[in-house]
């Protein structure tokens, strides 16, 4: 009877374990992360975040040097590819200028708005999530500086993604590539509206309900719909259509496009202060 | 001077692997993914205490994992209890034999966790963590564990080696 009792023990604890974590995520289920424990995950990430600022301070340089040793190859062709952009770069600014008046007069005749009126909260980002979570960055202002859940984020070239989550002191942006990121687009150049949809780290989006009849160009740039109802003013830049097809026959085109704002290289961006219409 | 309790260890050790893990761990990334030190806390506690410390340790790192994720709060307890009892449930037989066993189920381990963690998680609704590349990410993430295993087994020991308190895990 000893022997079974001692066996037994073990298990018990497995089960009190099991059953504990199906527990808190009922609690978590039932208040959609807003109840008790959304309370408990805000306070801790806040309380978090002094000790992360410290420490970042401490090991960012050993992180660096890490870092650095990892991708000694892939940031020496990044070199040599940057250096061949700059000059390609060099000689684009002139027809860019051009190119940013003729867009903006693109945008007046379709009665779109910038959102250069709307407030903004300039943020640093402090986290990447790993690529096993989803697409999201962790910015170092939240509800305190006036972050919150549904506010878009950008930089100065066009969308990055919204505010999905905030704590006092950090937030969290879900990025325009995450699988579960959808976009309500307007195409500059016809008007034609259709969804641009994420598909993970380093892929382009993936651009749905065009209709086989709309006149799509290559390069031509996505901008938020701002449709009624939408999650986003209208006129932010998105994307920029890289490859499109249309099959005979089919609903829809098959149209990818590129993420205008660098999401791999995000150190400050600006979350904007709108809530909807 | 009295040793500190166990759990007063325990604790210290997952708020030093918490930080580690958010701030000189979060940089280091290989095809976009960083070791998990509170995964590996769980196996240690597995490989040094059984299978009963090891599902109490896992799942206390799990808990302190939940703080600051985005997933279902109980899905890393929940996880890494699991891995922890399964990896004591071998330690009782194997793990001590030869120095290399260890890293092998810290890396197997670390893999198998990771698959799980997904795996729930889309039970839980959370279908975008089952993705294409997770096998190759979990293969990733259990190689860069398994270089961390000897100073976290070395830590974990430490940590639940015997103080005044024997109610904390048996």
């Amino acid at each position: 009877m000893a022997v079974y009792r001692r066996s037994s023990r073990p298990r018990f604890t497995l089960l009190l374990v099991v059953l504990t974590s199906i527990t808190l995520l009922t609690l978590d289920q039932r208040g959609s992360g807003f109840g008790v424990v959304g309370t408990v995950r805000d306070a801790a990430r806040d309380a978090f975040a002094p000790v992360q600022d410290a420490a970042d301070a401490v090991f960012s340089p050993v992180g660096d040097f890490v870092q650095g040793a990892l991708r000694y190859g892939e940031v020496e062709d990044e070199n040599g590819r940057l250096r061949a952009q700059l000059a390609e770069r060099e000689g684009e600014l002139l027809r860019a200028r051009d190119g940013r008046r003729e867009q903006r007069a693109l945008l007046d005749q379709q009665d779109l708005s910038f959102v250069d009126d709307v407030p903004t909260v300039a943020s640093r980002v402090v986290q990447r999530s790993d690529a096993r979570f989803g697409q999201t960055i962790e910015l170092d202002r939240g509800r305190d500086a006036g972050v919150a859940p549904g506010m878009p984020v950008v930089t100065g070239a066009g969308l990055v993604g919204r505010v999905v989550d905030a704590s006092g002191r950090r937030s969290t942006v879900l990025l325009v590539t995450d699988p579960t990121s959808n976009v309500g687009v307007r195409f500059s150049l016809s008007g034609d509206v259709g969804v641009a949809a994420g598909r993970g780290r380093g892929s382009s989006l993936r651009v749905d309900l065009v209709e086989p009849s709309s006149v799509v160009a290559r390069g031509e740039i996505l901008v938020t719909s701002g449709l009624e109802h939408s999650a986003f003013p209208p006129g932010i830049p998105v994307a920029q259509v890289r490859a499109f097809t249309a099959t005979t026959g089919a609903l829809q085109q098959d149209v990818t496009a590129e993420p205008v704002a660098d999401l791999a290289r995000l150190g400050v961006v600006k979350v904007l202060q709108w809530s909807g219409r | 001077m009295s040793p500190a309790s166990r759990p007063a260890r325990v604790a210290t050790l997952l708020l030093l692997a918490l930080v580690l893990q958010h701030s000189l761990l979060v940089d280091v990334r290989v095809a976009g993914v960083s070791p998990d030190l509170l995964l590996l806390v769980a196996i240690g506690g597995g490989i040094v205490g059984g299978r009963e410390r090891g599902a109490v340790v896992g799942f206390a790192a799990g808990l302190v994992a939940d703080l600051l994720a985005q997933t279902p709060f109980g899905l890393s307890s929940l996880t890494f209890g699991l891995v922890g009892y399964g990896v004591g449930t071998l330690q009782a037989g194997v793990l001590r034999l030869t120095w290399w066993i260890p890293l092998l189920t810290g890396m197997a381990a670390t893999a198998a966790g990771v698959m799980m963690y997904a795996l729930l998680g889309a039970l839980l609704g959370q279908g975008y963590l089952l993705r294409p590349e997770l096998a190759g990410l979990a293969a990733v993430v259990g190689l860069l564990n398994a270089g961390l295993v000897p100073v976290v087994v070395r830590a974990t020991g430490w940590a639940l080696s015997a103080g005044p308190d024997q109610a904390f895990a048996r």
